[in-house]
């Protein structure tokens, strides 16, 4: 998938049914290359993610991708869930770094990076250049003085990043899934990341759906902007103008204009 | 020392222990998973060993694996002849009457590991195969040992299932605790002394084995 590829749909997603407290009814359409979901915590955006990896059951879910390939090269859509089947979590080629991290304890920062491209089959002849994933992934984030490293002996930031990184590395994903990705790495370092990671997305034509409850990150990533509120989705659009008022209000802050 | 008995024993329990860490696993990861008021009647029904006399079950088996019903009959038309007062038939009994102390601390162990942590390994890809060799299997390592030595020390004290089951036949199915029982009998107490003296340093070492163990794995947590 080239960048221009991104700009027509390539994920659907429908979940609706009650999630705890919350009644859920959304139903996305993805196209732009990174969607971030926007909402105050308790609206479901965690919800969304793992729907879409197949985590919630209870729930009713559409997902579906777009595979240029299909139908002889016309392209359709491929269901990953919906009515008619349902594909294992472990089949549906997603990178996820889920809220909290999820870091395998007993493993070190290497070997929880490579987990994804390990698990995918990494021997015979695909796995040399799918070890590529890795390295870059390794680079991205910085991990290189980490890699023996065993996740007890890292800090809140640094696990965050070893979460990212073992996403990153997940060769040929069709879809990045994040879940509140940038949650306790410091701001400077954000700012560094955030253009780094759009850029090796776009470089691999893989998309993203990640998910915050931070104004500043979403405006930082200058993406598109499903905002939602008690499992429901109420305004979609450019970042600047979904959260036209917050970004008011935060400026006001910054002035010192109450 | 009646060195049949000893051999028989250990036997015994080496397989019991091998056959249900086998059955226990599977078992124990559905266990683990849910909170069903099926997964609950199927947890009380593995712990009724427990509570219920050795006799009860060992009197069940018999009459279960009999040549009066349909799997006495099968087990006939298998074998030639029923389970009962064989090697095999106290091995299909050890396993049911060690159920608990197998699936026990695996439940215990599996509802230990973050779900979070295998969910995501198996959204990076991992079949459930390889999530539960690299994910839960060493994340609740601990529990498989206790498991086992439990199993282990439980089979090799067991007395009236066997006793029920096999019969007390040297050499096939006469095994120490049983072998205790006849010296005494025999008004032999030097060798009924020497043989439970034996029982008594190999469970100590099998529990030691347990506590040695949890107290390594809690330092080396903290560490």
């Amino acid at each position: 998938m080239d960048r221009q590829g991104l700009d027509r749909p390539h994920h659907q997603l429908v979940v609706k049914g009650q999630r705890g407290s919350v009644e859920m009814d959304v139903a996305l359409e993805l196209t732009a290359p990174w969607t971030v979901i926007f909402g105050p915590s308790g609206s479901g955006k965690s919800s969304l993610l793992r729907a879409a990896c197949g985590l919630v059951p209870g729930v009713q879910v559409e997902f579906r991708r777009w595979d240029a390939t299909a139908k002889s090269g016309q392209g359709d859509w491929i269901e990953l869930q919906g009515p008619a089947r349902s594909l294992p979590t472990s089949w549906r080629e997603l990178a996820y770094a889920p809220q909290g991290t999820a870091i395998f304890p007993h493993l070190t920062v290497k070997q929880n990076i490579e987990f994804g491209w390990k698990s995918r089959g990494a021997f015979g002849k695909k796995a040399g250049a799918d070890r590529r994933f890795v390295e870059e992934a390794i680079e991205l984030f910085a991990m290189g003085p980490l890699l023996k490293r065993r996740p007890r002996e890292l800090s809140g930031g640094e696990r965050q990043g070893v979460g990212l990184a073992r996403a990153f590395a997940v060769p040929k994903a069709k879809l990045v899934l994040l879940d509140e990705p940038f949650s306790g790495i410091g701001r400077g370092m954000r700012e560094a990341l955030i253009p780094a990671m759009r850029a090796r997305l776009a470089a691999l034509g893989i998309p993203a759906l990640s998910v915050t409850h931070d104004v500043e990150e979403a405006l930082l990533l200058g993406a598109e902007v499903v905002r939602l509120d008690a499992g429901k989705v109420v305004a979609r659009g450019p970042a600047k103008q979904v959260l036209a008022d917050e970004r008011v209000a935060m400026m006001r802050t910054l002035i010192g204009d109450d | 020392m009646d060195t049949p008995a000893l051999e028989l024993t250990l036997r015994l329990a080496g397989l019991t222990t091998l056959c249900l860490l086998l059955i226990a696993t599977p078992l124990a990861i559905w266990i683990a998973r849910g909170h069903g008021l099926v997964r609950r009647v199927v947890q009380a029904v593995v712990a009724l060993p427990l509570v219920l006399p050795p006799t009860v079950l060992g009197f069940y088996l018999l009459v279960g694996m009999g040549p009066s019903t349909w799997l006495g009959q099968a087990l006939i038309y298998l074998f030639g002849h029923t389970l009962a007062f064989t090697f095999w038939g106290l091995l299909v009994g050890s396993v049911i009457y060690s159920l608990p102390f197998a699936v026990q601390p695996l439940v215990v162990g599996f509802s230990g590991v973050d779900r979070a942590v295998v969910e995501t390994a198996s959204v990076l890809g991992a079949s459930p195969w390889r999530v539960f060799w690299r994910i839960v299997f060493p994340l609740s390592r601990t529990s498989f040992v206790t498991a086992a030595v439990l199993t282990f020390a439980h089979t090799v004290g067991e007395f009236g299932v066997v006793l029920m089951i096999g019969g007390d036949i040297p050499g096939r199915t006469r095994t120490l605790s049983i072998s205790i029982f006849d010296h005494v009998q025999e008004m032999n107490y030097a060798a009924a002394n020497e043989t439970a003296l034996w029982l008594i340093a190999l469970s100590f070492v099998a529990l030691l084995v347990v506590y040695g163990r949890g107290a390594a794995e809690r330092r080396s947590e903290l560490g």
